[in-house]
């Protein structure tokens, strides 16, 4: 018999929403051709969207049948989302949309030496030289060697580049 | 025979492509291990700019890197619990358990060789038997793609975890994922919601970086206080015994590895997994039980993943079809050479054909040159304080993200995607379903139409022809059984049932 695992804290509350979300595609799935024709542009989605369905109506039923989560809302912060996920989450989509307006070097730069300070703690110093050696590494190998363009934002990178470039010429 | 053998040895003699083929499969092998960048955004950039190079010479690139970056997705795997390439989703399960205990050097000696064993056996293939192969390929029937879609979302959801339904909800997921944009087939919007921007769909590769990239950085959060593992990476030359030991297993997977590379629209990703099952099913006494870091788990989908390289250049250098998302790249590089991959290719043009199988094998002996060196310098990135590295592997994710298409909204679908495998992973939903979901989607989709289609809507018709065909009877009751034999609801409710009425 497989010990059953206590539920963990916010469980049951994400198997409904993720019944919902099902029902909610099931839904969009069937506005695409309703069940006009086995053969229909929404017949594929309204059979993975059923199975979505049935399959999280049988978990959250299995779920609500296993132990309550003990401790509640203070272990969900503390197990299911810590601080430290949050604040970090929260610096990459700062910096997600920062990549836009300030363009990759900037942005990225600052990404590098908030977390790496956030997460590293070794003193400040050190995390500014450790992300310029690792931003430089990266500008090398992706902008340089593989051609990614990646957004330019306000630093003039291509007018520098054109640059260094007429110095060897 | 001896022309054949001639162009075989076209890449071998001359010093420029043995180079050539020798750098493609170093960076492939890099390619593969940097999560968030794949073989096949490698390959397309790569087309790009060897467009104007002599086709010989970007055919030696290309092959290099594919070669190397199917193998190089087990280094992460191993070592970061990160596959690199879907082909190394299964390589993942005993290998970062392995890595865990320190066994890291041997994982991936083993696996290198294995992997180089699996790619011989492709190429072997390959050269003798691809007439016969492609012509059985060719008698599947819409359904039996179909089939092995589900077939394939069935193994990695009910072997990635311990909870079938989530394993199936997960894969339903990604099926519908896939459907995002507009109907291939009518053009009718499916999930746009009035968007424009999402009549292309979602970005794969953005889902991908999402679901393994991210979520697993946020998820490697959980455990900063915990002292970084040092990967011990001492012994990388794997011992004989090991090789001899597990020798007749990696020949059995990479036959699976093969037949699945071979099937239009499957690759390395099903190859590996099934070859996973495989090797499960067929080990009585693993000495360290599955999923815990047995070798027979690291080594069965990496022989199967690179046996079905060759097994995928089958049907698209004999049916212009394509095995996987790597090989469709592949395929539009031919045509942009000038090359008509097809049935008349063999016939017209056999030195192009003994080309590539030569290279292949080249690129094949490269893979074991640079699996089994420079492993250290890889670790360095391993034993890299996890405060250091976390940020480097999300900085790399939006990078990624980013260079699919240069578009900031892939960097939204991917961070959407990180925050969603996040949770789902902290419920013990898996991931790696959701993936396969969504690269098998629109096979899927596209086939379970044309085959209602055939049968003129009527679904009797349907489950008539299917039960009447030998191969779509075997995939049918391949799916059946493996869906009774992994639902412990089944036992238990059999055991329940049988107590209550006693």
């Amino acid at each position: 018999m497989p010990t059953i695992r206590a539920k963990k804290p916010g469980e049951t509350l994400f198997g409904f929403l993720v019944l919902a979300f099902s029902l909610f595609l099931f839904w969009q799935a069937y506005e695409i051709s309703g069940f006009s024709a086995l053969s229909s542009p929404g017949a594929f989605p309204i059979a993975a969207s059923g199975i979505m369905v049935v399959a999280s109506c049988i978990s959250l039923l299995k779920d609500l049948k296993r132990p309550a989560e003990i401790g509640g809302f203070e272990v969900f912060w503390s197990n299911v989302l810590p601080p430290i996920v949050s604040i970090m989450i929260a610096i990459i989509f700062i910096f997600g949309i920062a990549l836009d307006t300030l363009g990759f070097i900037i942005s990225a730069l600052l990404f590098l030496i908030i977390s790496i300070q956030f997460l590293h703690q070794k003193g400040l110093v050190r995390s500014i030289l450790l992300s310029l050696l690792a931003l430089t590494i990266i500008y090398i190998i992706f902008r340089l060697v593989f051609s990614v363009i990646l957004p330019e934002g306000i630093i003039p990178e291509r007018e520098i580049m054109a640059w260094i470039g007429s110095l060897f010429k | 025979m001896m022309e054949a053998l001639n162009y075989f040895a076209t890449s071998w003699i001359s010093p420029e492509l043995m180079a050539l083929t020798a750098l493609g499969t170093f960076l492939g092998v890099y390619i593969g291990a940097i999560p968030g960048l794949s073989v096949t955004m490698a390959v397309s950039i790569l087309i790009s700019f060897t467009f104007s190079w002599d086709v010989n010479n970007a055919l030696c690139l290309m092959v290099g890197i594919f070669m190397g970056g199917v193998y190089g997705g087990s280094r992460t795997a191993i070592l970061l619990n990160i596959p690199g390439a879907p082909s190394a989703i299964a390589t993942a399960l005993d290998g970062y358990p392995m890595a865990l205990k320190g066994e890291a050097g041997e994982a991936i000696g083993l696996s290198t060789v294995m992997s180089v064993v699996g790619g011989f056996v492709g190429i072997i293939v390959l050269a003798l038997a691809a007439p016969m192969v492609s012509e059985f390929a060719l008698k599947f029937q819409p359904r039996d793609y179909l089939m092995l879609g589900v077939l394939g979302i069935m193994l990695v959801g009910s072997l990635s975890g311990n909870n079938l339904t989530k394993g199936v909800f997960a894969g339903a997921f990604g099926m519908l994922i896939g459907t995002v944009g507009l109907d291939p087939l009518t053009a009718e919007e499916r999930f746009t919601f009035g968007v424009v921007e999402l009549w292309n769909g979602i970005n794969p590769i953005a889902v991908m970086i999402g679901l393994f990239g991210v979520s697993e950085a946020l998820t490697q959060l959980h455990y900063m206080n915990k002292a970084a593992i040092k990967q011990k990476i001492d012994r990388i030359i794997p011992r004989w015994s090991d090789i001899k030991k597990y020798l007749p297993l990696s020949l059995q997977t990479s036959t699976i590895g093969v037949i699945v590379g071979a099937l239009p629209g499957t690759g390395g990703d099903i190859a590996a997994l099934m070859a996973y099952d495989h090797a499960k099913r067929v080990t009585k006494n693993p000495e360290v039980p599955f999923g815990q870091g047995a070798k027979e788990g690291l080594i069965a989908p990496e022989a199967a993943n690179n046996a079905a390289v060759g097994g995928a250049y089958i049907p698209m250098l004999t049916l212009g079809i394509p095995g996987d998302a790597v090989t469709a790249v592949f395929l539009g590089a031919l045509f942009i050479h000038g090359l008509n991959p097809g049935p008349l290719l063999l016939t017209e043009n056999p030195g192009m054909f003994w080309f590539t199988v030569g290279n292949l094998t080249l690129a094949n002996i490269f893979v074991l040159v640079f699996g089994l060196t420079g492993i250290k310098l890889f670790s360095k990135i391993v034993e890299c304080p996890k405060g250091i590295l976390i940020p480097l592997i999300l900085l790399l994710s939006v990078v990624g993200a980013y260079a699919i298409n240069n578009s900031i909204a892939d960097i939204w679908w991917m961070l959407g995607f990180g925050v969603i495998g996040y949770f789902m992973k902290q419920y013990d939903y898996q991931v790696g379903p959701v993936i396969l979901g969504v690269i098998l989607s629109r096979l899927m989709d596209e086939n379970w139409r044309r085959a209602i289609i055939s049968e003129r809507e009527s679904l009797p018709d349907f489950f008539i022809n299917l039960l009447s065909s030998p191969l779509s009877f075997v995939l049918f009751i391949s799916i059946v059984l493996i869906f009774i034999s992994q639902t412990p609801l089944w036992t238990k409710a059999k055991a329940a049932v049988f107590r209550k009425t006693v």
